[in-house]
């Protein structure tokens, strides 16, 4: 056949010979020659195509041979199996040149048409566009941009006379589209979290689609006889479509790069999450923004370097995030999974929330406090028994990626504090931590103000319901009891007559917080003998006490109090200064006698030598104490004195340490006091029973532990960890999956 | 001390728990036990005495296994004995059924294993508790009580330690083939 011998080579050769033309529009020039060549040689085929056509139709099978392809596409399939195979690159790059050079010529005429600088600016290639011409992007007076659109309509003719249009332009076409979108949204995009795009987009792509008519233009005059292809305006509607699709696929790609900034910046970014929502319905990739953003969390967030409260405040905008990209909660629940295990393994986490919760958060999760008041009183009870989730027809599956584990998707909740909370997988964990907090609180101010904690208390128990919030409450009331016995009893000692040779004592003086101690965390222990006067009067205050709630005594913990008081010396005085009550306990032995060695002070108060050593610091700093020699301490009376002898920056504030020390025993010490009863009960059903799987000590323990505000229930992997660690420190055996006491006596 | 073994619910009850029909009865006062032992067990567990333990044998916590490992300067030291302890439902107005379970050679425990202790009969006290039991055993282990012995062999034997000593070792060998025994220690004396 002719067709193999001469025109393909010489469409080759065509395409070849000018290898030397490095001018654009002499490539294009070159292009259009070869196919115009093209279809001048393929003319006479064509019209003998043409007239062979009739003759199939009246039904001589034998002339086309058998088989279902119609003559016409036998010769064209022919053609193209000849002339584009194998397929050449030099063709695909002339003619995506090609039509990325009519596209940016198309989209400047378009963009100066409507004024639209948007889209002149980015077909262009040169950001000036004044010395240069927006489309063909050589200076003006060389400008073919309408050379450039003809030769488009003239190619277009051609490929489409010999069928070829879809084939050779399909490729460069898709290609350049994508090109295109890529750079689009790179250029508008990235980084830009607060305005939608999806409206932009749109607009783009009618003007896209405008320029794919132009290149489409001629298959609708050629199939024109209905129901020979289907037309030119379906095929647009295909590449739309295809266009959607690819750039919704685009755009996800970008934004699951992009999330963990997008949640970081979460309020300002919401227009960018409901355009990622709707492109994430359309494409199939909530898989790989699963596992992206898991290990975004994984590699910014979870490492020693972060805080505990920018976790969290991270944590808090996944969850609006996330709420708002998928409905069902699954997303949320997976990818939040890293962090979750993660916080639990943080020491402060829980204190970092509790604080959070209760508006007085230094850094981050302020909004906590804010959730909080809202306080939706869906309390966590009522969100468990609510089974199914009611509307029948509402009903959805979960989405495949949805983890397969216990109860489904009424677990899942989208409550920021519900789903805190539920780290650790208890509420009382957070109740216990709250009232720590609570205590340090009411301890730390000493006067009987609550009204704050008050509110605080009342919010909670919306969240948690009134009887884990019991404690507290009592914790509260204590307070408020406090001080009315307290003004009882000082009134009650105003009126009593004074004894003879008392000194007269300003009205007052001694005031108290009276805690149930049952409810309340426990206190730190510290031992300290208070001096002779403070004695008596608690003393005094002990008996009223008693005389007032009968069955009731006191038990006073004078390292938890303050005093404030005046110094006097015999030049001046310091006053209104208030201090621990060691502090004053130590001053008020040197009333008695001017000097003092440490380890006296230390057996008159009973408190290790080196707290009151601390403790000395800031008498010295005041300068009403010196160190005379080593160890023996002795007042300064007069100011002279303390000034010769006071060498500036030798007494420094050593006691600072201690002064805001937690009042209430912390949780490390709580889980290990913890720690210690579990072992105890370990130890004993080990004893009696010989051996057990974890699984049975598991439940064992939950059977039998009476779990209190300082017991609280221990999981099994927790437990499995501690297990092991006593295994390693040989007091456990394990062996054949069973623990046994190793024996020894 | 009879006082404090009236159980409050039974007795204020009386009739009227009749009427309501026993089943409710029962079942507060099961609670109220199960708390009580609970509450034992707790206390047990928290005091850390050496020597003894005891711990319910399975989800049931009215059956608990106990150990004790004879005291030091005894005939027992170094040897470990099983019990069981049996909770009534009247528990603590009732004292608890307690039994050896590892033979043990003693004047006041019998072959089967029963103990003769004045504080699990006649004298236990609704304030008595696991721990205390488990203590008394311990020291009685140690200071028997010749007056009324269940095993009289062994209560014969008694003032001989040496011998003594021997019975009770061998008796930890041979395991629960007590009669065998009580026969061969008859003619051992």
């Amino acid at each position: 056949m002719r067709l193999s011998s001469s025109v393909v080579p010489e469409f080759w050769c065509g395409l070849k010979q000018v290898e030397n033309e490095v001018d654009e529009r002499g490539r294009v020039w070159v292009l259009l020659t070869t196919f115009r060549t093209l279809l001048e040689r393929l003319e006479p085929f064509l019209v003998g195509l043409e007239r062979l056509g009739p003759w199939q139709d009246e039904g001589q099978a034998d002339v086309c041979g058998p088989g279902p392809l119609g003559l016409q596409e036998r010769a064209f399939t022919i053609i193209r199996g000849l002339l584009l195979f194998p397929p050449s690159q030099l063709l695909q790059d002339r003619v995506l040149d090609f039509y990325s050079r009519t596209f940016s010529v198309y989209i400047a005429r378009k963009g100066h048409a409507h004024g639209d600088g948007e889209a002149r600016a980015q077909g262009s290639e040169d950001p000036e566009g004044t010395n240069a011409c927006g489309g063909c992007g050589v200076p003006i007076d060389e400008c073919w941009c309408q050379e450039a659109l003809k030769n488009l309509q003239e190619l277009g003719h051609i490929l489409s006379r010999v069928e070829l249009l879809e084939w050779v332009s399909c490729d460069a076409v898709t290609s350049i589209l994508h090109r295109l979108i890529e750079q689009w949204l790179e250029q508008h995009c990235r980084g830009e979290y607060e305005r939608s795009f999806l409206d932009d987009f749109q607009q783009w792509l009618e003007l896209v689609v405008g320029w794919l008519g132009q290149v489409f233009y001629n298959q609708e005059v050629h199939d024109g006889p209905p129901g020979h292809a289907a037309p030119a305006s379906s095929v647009l509607k295909q590449w739309r479509c295809h266009m959607h699709q690819f750039f919704c696929r685009i755009y996800v790609n970008m934004r699951i790069d992009e999330l963990f900034s997008i949640i970081r910046d979460f309020p300002e970014s919401k227009a960018a999450i409901e355009d990622l929502k709707f492109c994430l319905e359309r494409t199939n990739q909530r898989q790989q923004l699963l596992t992206s953003l898991k290990s975004t969390f994984e590699n910014r967030l979870l490492h020693p370097g972060v805080h505990t409260s920018d976790i969290l405040t991270v944590y808090i905008s996944a969850i609006k995030t996330l709420r708002e990209l998928d409905p069902s909660m699954v997303l949320l629940q997976v990818a939040c999974q890293p962090i979750r295990k993660y916080l639990r393994t943080r020491e402060d986490t829980v204190r970092q929330i509790v604080d959070g919760l209760t508006g007085d958060a230094v850094t981050g999760c302020t909004d906590l406090a804010s959730e909080l008041s809202r306080g939706d009183p869906v309390t966590l009870e009522m969100q468990d028994s609510d089974e199914e989730g009611g509307d029948p027809e509402g009903w959805t599956p979960d989405p495949t990626d949805a983890l397969a584990d216990k109860s489904g998707s009424k677990r899942r909740s989208s409550d920021i504090i519900s789903l805190l909370v539920s780290i650790y997988g208890s509420k009382e964990i957070f109740i216990n931590e709250y009232r720590t907090v609570l205590a340090d609180r009411l301890l730390y101010q000493l006067n009987y103000n609550t009204a704050r904690e008050i509110r605080n208390v009342e919010l909670l128990k919306l969240r948690f319901g009134e009887s884990h919030m019991h404690y507290c409450e009592v914790m509260l009331k204590d307070m408020a009891d406090s001080r009315r016995i307290n003004s009882n009893i000082c009134e009650e000692e105003e009126e009593e007559p004074r004894q003879e040779g008392a000194e007269p004592r300003p009205p007052q003086w001694l005031s108290a917080i009276i805690l149930s101690s049952e409810f309340w965390p426990q206190l730190k222990e510290e031992k300290m003998e208070m001096p002779a006067v403070v004695r008596r009067a608690t003393d005094d205050y002990t008996r009223r006490y008693e005389k007032l709630k009968a069955m009731r005594t006191l038990s006073w913990k004078p390292h938890l109090g303050s005093v404030t008081l005046d110094v006097e010396l015999e030049d001046r005085t310091i006053s209104n200064v208030t201090v621990s009550p060691l502090h004053a306990a130590i001053i008020l032995h040197f009333q008695d006698k001017s000097s003092w060695t440490l380890e006296e002070l230390s057996a008159a108060l009973s408190v290790p030598k080196e707290a009151v050593h601390r403790k000395l610091a800031l008498w010295q700093q005041h300068g009403v104490l010196r160190e005379e020699s080593a160890g023996r301490y002795t007042v300064l009376e007069t100011a002279s004195s303390c000034k010769d002898k006071m060498e500036r920056g030798a007494v420094m504030m050593i006691d600072s340490d201690d002064e805001h020390d937690s009042n209430t025993t912390t949780q490390t010490q709580q889980r290990e006091e913890k720690m210690q009863l579990f072992w105890a009960y370990i130890q004993a059903m080990l004893t009696n029973l010989d051996s057990m799987t974890l699984e049975r000590i598991h439940s064992m323990l939950r059977m039998f532990v009476v779990s209190g505000p300082t017991v609280t229930e221990m999981d099994a992997a927790e437990l499995e960890a501690f297990l092991q660690r006593k295994v390693r420190e040989q007091q456990l055996i394990h062996s054949a999956g069973v623990y046994r006491l190793p024996k020894t006596a | 001390m009879a006082s404090q073994n009236l159980d409050p619910a039974a007795s204020a009850g009386g009739a009227a728990a009749a009427m309501k029909g026993s089943e409710a009865g029962g079942n507060t006062t099961k609670g109220s036990v199960t708390k009580r032992l609970q509450q034992e067990l707790m206390t047990l567990m928290m005091a850390g005495d050496k020597g003894i333990s005891a711990f319910p044998e399975s989800d049931n916590l009215f059956k608990w296994v106990g150990t004790i490992d004879g005291a030091c300067d005894t005939v027992y030291e170094g040897l470990r004995y099983k019990l069981s302890l049996d909770f009534p439902a009247g528990y603590p107005y009732q004292a608890p059924r307690v039994r050896f379970l590892s033979p043990c050679f003693h004047p006041n425990v019998d072959e089967h294993g029963f103990i003769c202790l004045d504080i699990l009969k006649d004298k236990w006290s609704a304030l008595l508790d696991v721990r205390a039991v488990l203590l008394s055993i311990q020291s009685l282990l140690g200071e028997p009580n010749n007056e009324s012995p269940l095993n009289a062999a062994a209560a014969a034997l008694w003032p001989n330690q040496e011998a003594h000593t021997k019975f009770t070792f061998v008796l930890c060998d041979w395991n629960s083939k007590i009669p065998n025994l009580f026969l061969y220690s008859n003619s051992f004396r």
